[in-house]
């Protein structure tokens, strides 16, 4: 590696301030954008109480059992209900204003009114639909059983639950990571530009820069790699600085394994750079059409493994599976988020190595394309 | 001798770009490449740089075959290229000291080169300027800095004053005989023949990627049947004045056109003094009356049958 060559890189690539914006200052000023539009997701998922009115009347303080069952559903912080007593007229008013999913009115049996079907109008109705058919049994086998009925009141108000819910990890499951995983992912080969660059400026058909190489007495390909070290550490260098912001900045949970994460971003990194000089030297046409290219790859990329629609993600897995393996930047979407989330790395070897055979591949097409050292044309 | 080139045939497809050339350049001369855009020059000079590739013919520079990989030789060529080839994200002085380290791995002797260069093009006020806010002659002038700072025993410039102002053509096309006088050999390309006329010691010219002629300027004119050139400005020439001017001694051509009277005269003495006879003697009025020697251009008019800036 020619030490001249490298260190006067580095100082070029720095002052590339369109590149350095687009491979470090966009998947930040994303980050932050993604953090503002993606911070109440998690809390949107937990669960609101119910709005439900309850007629006030002689008939409902007569039904002491359904008393008990709306205060047990109406307590405790992970409560189903929020409770409102009130007169028919009341109740009635309530719902039209929609400040109330429902209202309930104990006639001779409970009676549920609702403006509108949907989830919480259902949750209501299962709710209301076990109490008529638990006190309906505990009736049915009073009158045929009378014997002992204490202890068929605490059967009766026993469930059983026959599925046990384990967790494959320590972690919880986040679905806003899949976002931020997906922009690193995208910030790696957004590395592509460093790539394309350095095709640019050592093949003497694209530029006069790179004939001036070609005709002095460095060897072309030891010149290549001393350019490319350069680039290679300046974008890796990049990412961490975007791994450190999402960690300490936007408080993004990479999980317990960060050295692998780190690797995974070298890796990245490696792999969207050899993407980059891939193109750039198979894609005879401008350089306008090289980035175009790059670019739109690259968002495609992105954009099934998820990073703007979720469950175009779970979508591709599903109905075209060959595809997401395929897909770089799915592979390291998913290689973060296994890390994150699976105590195994069965999972996150297998996407590794797919992205390491993609990464040799773009690397010896690259080499084969620009080893050339005479052109048909200038 | 520096550059051998022998029976050099180069296609893009059914497009013959360079025509079996044959070239040679001397040590210590100034070798011009003379001919109009388009005629083969650059691709010619690509060749011997071992850039292109090329269908047939032997490239020698310092007596040795030029291949790729040939970089005892390439450390002696500087290349001055057509397109200003230098890196915008690097000063003027960083630019220089990067293509002359391509060749130079000393860092102390390269200061010095470094140094010597940008005195020599000019450039000590704007040594940290960025090339984007130089301006055309100032950025030629690097990009000629950037070819020559390891002091190459050959320099190759390849139309290093297009688009230049005159005053820094005139700074470059001295800095080129200085670098020659320093000991380089020079290739040097060019459309335009004053340049030619002016720097080089032999020129070759060169049209639809075939030599044409070789030569100093003296052989080159003494090539071609015109000797001298007459120009009278008169109000008035009759068709027998003009047949009779026709009908005497070495005159090869009189046309009147546009009240200027243009007489071609071949190689002799006298001419001048004949048309002078001959215009007394037919009381022809006339404003003013030169004479001129041919260049390169009539030259080249007389071989192809066409102007060199067509």
């Amino acid at each position: 590696m020619s030490l001249h060559i490298f260190g006067n890189r580095l100082k070029c690539l720095l002052r590339d301030k369109e590149n350095v914006f687009w491979t470090m200052l966009f998947p930040i000023l994303l980050a932050v954008f993604f953090n503002l539009a993606l911070s109440n997701v998690n809390a949107g998922e937990s669960f609101q109480a119910i709005k439900l009115a309850v007629v006030n009347n002689s008939s409902f303080h007569n039904d002491q059992a359904l008393q008990t069952a709306l205060d047990a559903a109406a307590a405790g912080e992970q409560k189903l209900f929020e409770l409102t007593l009130t007169s028919q007229e009341q109740a009635e008013q309530l719902l039209t204003e929609q400040k109330v999913s429902a209202y309930l009115l104990v006639d001779e049996e409970p009676v549920l009114v609702v403006s509108k079907t949907g989830i919480r109008e259902s949750i209501i109705k299962s709710f209301l639909d076990s109490y008529l058919q638990t006190t309906a049994a505990v009736n049915t086998i009073l009158q045929n059983n009378p014997n002992n009925p204490a202890l068929l009141f605490q059967s009766a108000g026993e469930r059983q639950n026959y599925l046990a819910e384990v967790t494959g990890s320590a972690a919880d499951p986040n679905n806003i990571l899949i976002f931020f995983y997906s922009l690193i992912a995208m910030s790696c080969f957004y590395g592509g530009f460093w790539g394309m660059r350095e095709v640019t400026d050592i093949q003497a058909d694209i530029s006069a820069l790179a004939a001036r190489i070609n005709i002095s007495p460095q060897h072309k390909l030891k010149a290549f790699l001393s350019s490319l070290t350069a680039s290679y550490l300046i974008h890796f260098s990049e990412l961490i600085l975007l791994l450190l912001f999402l960690r300490y900045v936007l408080q993004i949970d990479f999980g317990a394994k960060s050295g692998y994460v780190v690797l995974t971003t070298a890796l990245g990194s490696l792999a969207g750079i050899a993407y980059g000089a891939f193109i750039s030297a198979l894609v005879k046409k401008s350089e306008n059409m090289k980035v175009a290219i790059l670019i739109g790859t690259t968002m495609f990329g992105s954009f099934l493994a998820g990073m703007m629609i979720q469950d175009i993600k779970y979508l591709v897995s599903q109905k075209f599976p060959l595809l997401a393996y395929v897909n770089p930047i799915n592979l390291l979407t998913d290689a973060f988020y296994s890390l994150y989330y699976y105590d195994t790395f069965s999972r996150y070897f297998l996407n590794i190595t797919i992205l390491g055979g993609m990464t040799i591949a773009f690397c010896l097409g690259t080499y084969v394309i620009v080893r050339r050292r005479k052109y048909a044309s200038l | 001798m520096i550059v051998s080139v022998k029976n050099l045939v180069k296609r893009y497809d059914d497009l013959l770009a360079i025509d079996h050339l044959n070239l040679t350049v001397h040590d210590g001369e100034v070798f011009g490449l003379l001919g109009p855009n388009g005629s083969g020059k650059t691709t010619a000079i690509n060749c011997i740089l071992a850039l292109l590739e090329y269908d047939k013919g032997e490239i020698e520079i310092f007596g040795r075959p030029m291949k790729p990989e040939a970089y005892d030789i390439k450390r002696h060529i500087g290349v001055v290229m057509q397109n200003v080839a230098v890196y915008n994200e690097l000063t003027v002085e960083e630019n220089i000291n990067y293509f002359c380290g391509l060749y130079v791995a000393d860092k102390k002797l390269r200061q010095e080169l470094v140094r010597e260069a940008i005195e020599f093009v000019g450039l000590q006020e704007f040594t940290k300027y960025y090339p984007k806010k130089l301006s055309g002659g100032l950025l030629r002038r690097l990009n000629i800095a950037c070819g020559i700072a390891h002091k190459p025993k050959l320099i190759i410039l390849d139309e290093p004053t297009v688009a230049v102002d005159p005053q820094s053509r005139n700074k470059i096309l001295e800095g080129i005989l200085e670098l020659n006088q320093q000991g380089a050999t020079i290739i040097y390309t060019t459309h335009y023949m004053e340049e030619v006329e002016q720097i080089c010691s032999r020129i070759m010219i060169i049209d639809k990627g075939r030599s044409i002629a070789v030569g100093t300027k003296d052989e080159l004119k003494a090539m071609i049947t015109l000797g001298e050139k007459i120009t009278v400005e008169s109000q008035r020439i009759t068709a027998a004045q003009l047949s009779a001017l026709r009908r005497l001694p070495n005159i090869v051509s009189a046309e009147y056109k546009n009240r200027l009277l243009v007489i071609k005269s071949s190689k002799g003495s006298n001419n001048l003094e004949t048309v002078l006879e001959f215009i007394k003697q037919e009381k022809i009025q006339f404003g003013k009356i030169y004479s001129e020697l041919p260049t390169l251009n009539d030259v080249f008019l007389e071989i192809t049958g066409k102007q060199l800036r067509d």
